[in-house]
């Protein structure tokens, strides 16, 4: 059986908004913001209408079921019902939009922002471009005294991060609930292993506050850390994150 | 197996969750654990919080609440052998170990430790720090489980309060608010457990569990067995499950953290708003509940802290907002009052609640920085303090623009009121401020239908919270809810009329060529 243009225009659309929602709210359970959601279906809506009316035949094979049913007095019953059922929709649809929503306000931010070229910490100010962890060269040179450091970072971690990052470095510490934007888990393969340890140097250090507008600093709970850790302590940190995960940091150089 | 086949007939309706239990229960599968494979997962899992040594000594240790368990006692208190028994059953310590301990900074461990072998090693492991070997092999006596109904709550509500069996310690209300200083075999203060707080139970509010607490007690703590015949306020396996019943229903509270509710919602009345805790108005309020963590992101800072969570509701007429301020506290701490000196540790503070909000409505996203704002962004703090033997209660005001920069402010002046009322281990504040001041500069003005960032901050007093020690929230939103209005209904209506006459006019045009063609 063919299926009616009109019709197969109408399923594509239904079709990509149902499997959005499926894949992403009910799969992986990430609500999506209604407005970008119209504004993806939006496109498919246009590159769709773009499709189906590509000539002048398949144009007419889209309008002629619409204009039968205005025109053509054998379909008056069907036309009473879309003539009621339409006017109501919209005016449903008029409501709904009207009506004041008690939804809180989305905010987007960004999670990892464009470091900036250079951070002024501890006095200092560091290129962010060339700025190495000055402990990562013993991971190869002297093991022995690598573990050691790691260790000293895992000190400083669950003194100091574990309670919103997680004894498990899986952003569910005890205090992560009470807190938003959530912790940042390091486990995940999208944070830290994306990441230079310069990167962490400046997030560490600097902080929430430390953070570019578009990240909002007026949020984050992370504490400025330059405020109560060493220079040492954070790259001996920084060192504990990428051990106890098992990823490596991002570098410059080819691996 | 045989035994765990009875065990399954006994519990034949129960849920599939209180199977799962059973099933912990009785490991059947527990392999002798690889000791030196768990010393391995435990010197990179473990040993930072519990020690090299198992002393509960590691770098974290002093600063846990409750502090890490030391393994060198061989004392556990989740287990589920019986109270003549000081020692635990394997499968008890792999719960731990598998599930965390909710309420502290123990995880579960079973998403990173994902094969069962491994913890198993660990618990050979932990064992092996207080030379336990045979494991005791019993459980409790769960007799028959008596399902959870009114009647046998309202039977279980009797025992829990009577002769103070329970109450004691976990207070009138179940808040844990019972004025008796306790310790644990740390030797670090302790508390009774909040009952209404299911979150925070260490081995999970089910029925079963509360159960088992009752009967084996918590080792290590004061919380003792119910279930031993020397004991005078021993009870009956029957009495236990109906207390068990009653501590259960006494979690069923609408004051629950969902990550879904960020606004407190206002609604409009008409004549005065209330200024009494207890009006009988707040009971239709709606309720926002908010979890409060320690101050732990600027000097100085709290890790010992005791309250968790706050829980907010408002109303406002044309003048004025009033927001209720509802916490569970178990102490009172009006400074130079006996009752407190007896319970608190050291000198206490007044108890107190904060109330922060922006001077302006932020137009775009930025706002001021969640902790008392910053340079360029001013908050306005509205405080209650609960006063001391020689001074009332009070309402307070400042402005602040970062933690440096806080300015006290005459609150009677903004028109700030604050009452409470303290009963069972809850203050109930009532905060009320007019919609607008007469000092545009300063002070915010709240207007209708805007989504107004607020964030609170909580001082137990007699925890030693003062200053920058207390807890807080992040920001959350208040919304003054409008009014109903006609507007939506009467814009669909001339919508829906517009569509109808486009098509109706389409209809007859086409008609109408159709009868001229």
């Amino acid at each position: 059986m063919k299926i009616p243009r009109l019709l197969q225009a109408v399923l594509v659309l239904v079709g990509v908004y149902g499997g959005f929602v499926l894949v992403f709210d009910v799969i992986l359970e990430q609500v999506i913001p209604s407005s970008l959601l119209n504004m993806y279906m939006f496109f498919v809506a246009a590159g769709t209408y773009m499709v189906f009316t590509f000539n002048e035949e398949s144009t007419e094979q889209i309008v002629a079921p619409i204009k039968a049913l205005v025109e053509d007095p054998s379909r008056k019953k069907i036309r009473n019902v879309v003539f009621v059922v339409l006017p109501l929709f919209f005016g449903l649809f008029t409501y709904q939009q009207m009506k004041p929503s008690f939804e809180a306000p989305l905010e987007l931010r960004t999670i990892h922002p464009a470091p900036p070229a250079a951070v002024k910490v501890f006095g200092k100010r560091y290129n962010l471009l060339t700025l190495v962890n000055p402990y990562r060269k013993f991971e190869k040179e002297d093991p022995e005294k690598f573990d050691e450091l790691v260790n000293e970072g895992g000190a400083v971690y669950i003194k100091n991060c574990q309670y919103c990052h997680g004894d498990k470095l899986d952003g569910k510490g005890p205090y992560a609930q009470g807190l938003n934007p959530v912790p940042l888990n390091f486990q995940d393969v999208g944070t830290i292993a994306q990441l230079q340890e310069a990167y962490l140097f400046w997030r560490i250090s600097t902080g929430g506050p430390g953070l570019p507008k578009e990240a909002t600093p007026w949020l984050s709970a992370m504490p400025v850390w330059e405020d109560f850790l060493t220079e040492d302590e954070i790259w001996k940190v920084i060192l504990f994150l990428y051990d106890y995960t098992g990823y490596s940091p991002r570098s410059w150089e080819h691996e | 197996m045989r035994k765990l086949m009875s065990f399954k007939f006994i519990n034949g309706l129960a849920a599939s969750a209180l199977m799962a239990s059973v099933f912990a229960c009785f490991p059947v599968s527990a392999a002798p654990g690889d000791v030196e494979n768990g010393e391995k997962i435990y010197m990179k899992r473990c040993v930072w919080c519990h020690g090299e040594e198992g002393e509960g000594d590691g770098p974290a240790g002093d600063l846990l609440v409750p502090p890490p368990r030391d393994f060198t006692s061989g004392l556990y208190k989740i287990k589920t052998s019986p109270f003549d028994e000081d020692f635990p059953n394997d499968a008890d310590i792999f719960r731990m170990i598998s599930d965390g301990m909710p309420g502290t900074d123990m995880p579960a461990w079973k998403d990173i430790l994902k094969d069962e072998q491994d913890r198993w090693d660990l618990v050979a492991y932990l064992k092996a720090f207080a030379e336990l070997e045979e494991e005791p092999g019993k459980i409790v006596d769960y007799g028959t489980q008596i399902a959870t109904s009114e009647e046998s709550i309202a039977k279980g509500k009797e025992i829990f309060h009577e002769g103070d069996r329970c109450s004691e310690c976990h207070g009138q209300d179940g808040k844990g608010d019972g004025i008796k200083k306790l310790k644990g075999d740390s030797g670090a203060r302790t508390w009774p457990r909040n009952l209404t707080k299911p979150w925070t139970f260490r081995g999970s509010n089910d029925p079963r569990d509360i159960f088992t607490r009752i009967s084996v007690g918590i080792p290590g703590t004061q919380m003792p067995s119910f279930a031993n015949p020397k004991s005078k306020t021993m009870l009956s396996i029957e009495d236990r499950w109906h207390v068990a019943n009653y501590v259960q229903s006494l979690a069923k509270t609408d004051k629950v953290v969902r990550a879904e509710n960020t606004v407190v919602k206002a609604n409009r009345i008409e004549g005065d708003v209330p200024s009494d805790p207890n009006d009988p108005i707040w009971d239709t309020a709606e309720l926002t509940t908010f979890m409060t963590v320690p101050q732990i992101f600027e000097k100085d800072r709290v890790f010992k802290y005791s309250n968790d969570t706050i829980t907010v509701s408002a109303f406002y007429n044309e003048t004025e907002l009033a927001m209720l301020l509802e916490w569970d506290d178990r102490t009172k701490s009006i400074p130079g009052d006996p009752n407190i000196d007896k319970i608190a540790d050291e000198e206490p503070f007044e108890d107190m609640i904060s109330v922060q909000l922006p001077v302006k409505i932020p137009e775009g996203t930025q706002k001021p920085y969640f902790i008392n704002g910053d340079a360029s962004n001013p908050v306005n703090l509205l405080s209650w303090r609960s006063g001391t033997v020689d001074s009332k209660e009070s309402a307070n005001a400042a402005n602040a623009m970062g933690s440096e920069n806080i300015k006290e402010r005459d609150a009677a002046s903004i028109g700030l009121s604050a009452n409470s009322s303290y009963k069972n281990g809850t203050w109930r504040v009532v905060m009320k401020r007019p919609l607008v001041t007469s000092d545009i500069e300063n002070d915010l003005q709240l207007v209708e239908g805007r989504f107004i960032p607020i964030a609170f901050a909580n001082w137990d007093g007699s925890n030693s919270e003062v200053g920058s020690k207390h807890t807080r929230t992040t920001w959350y939103w208040l919304l003054l809810k409008p009014a109903d209005s006609a507007r939506p209904y009467i814009f669909a209506l001339i919508v829906a009329g517009i569509i109808f006459c486009g098509l109706a006019w389409w209809a007859r045009s086409a008609g109408h060529e159709q009868d001229q063609a």
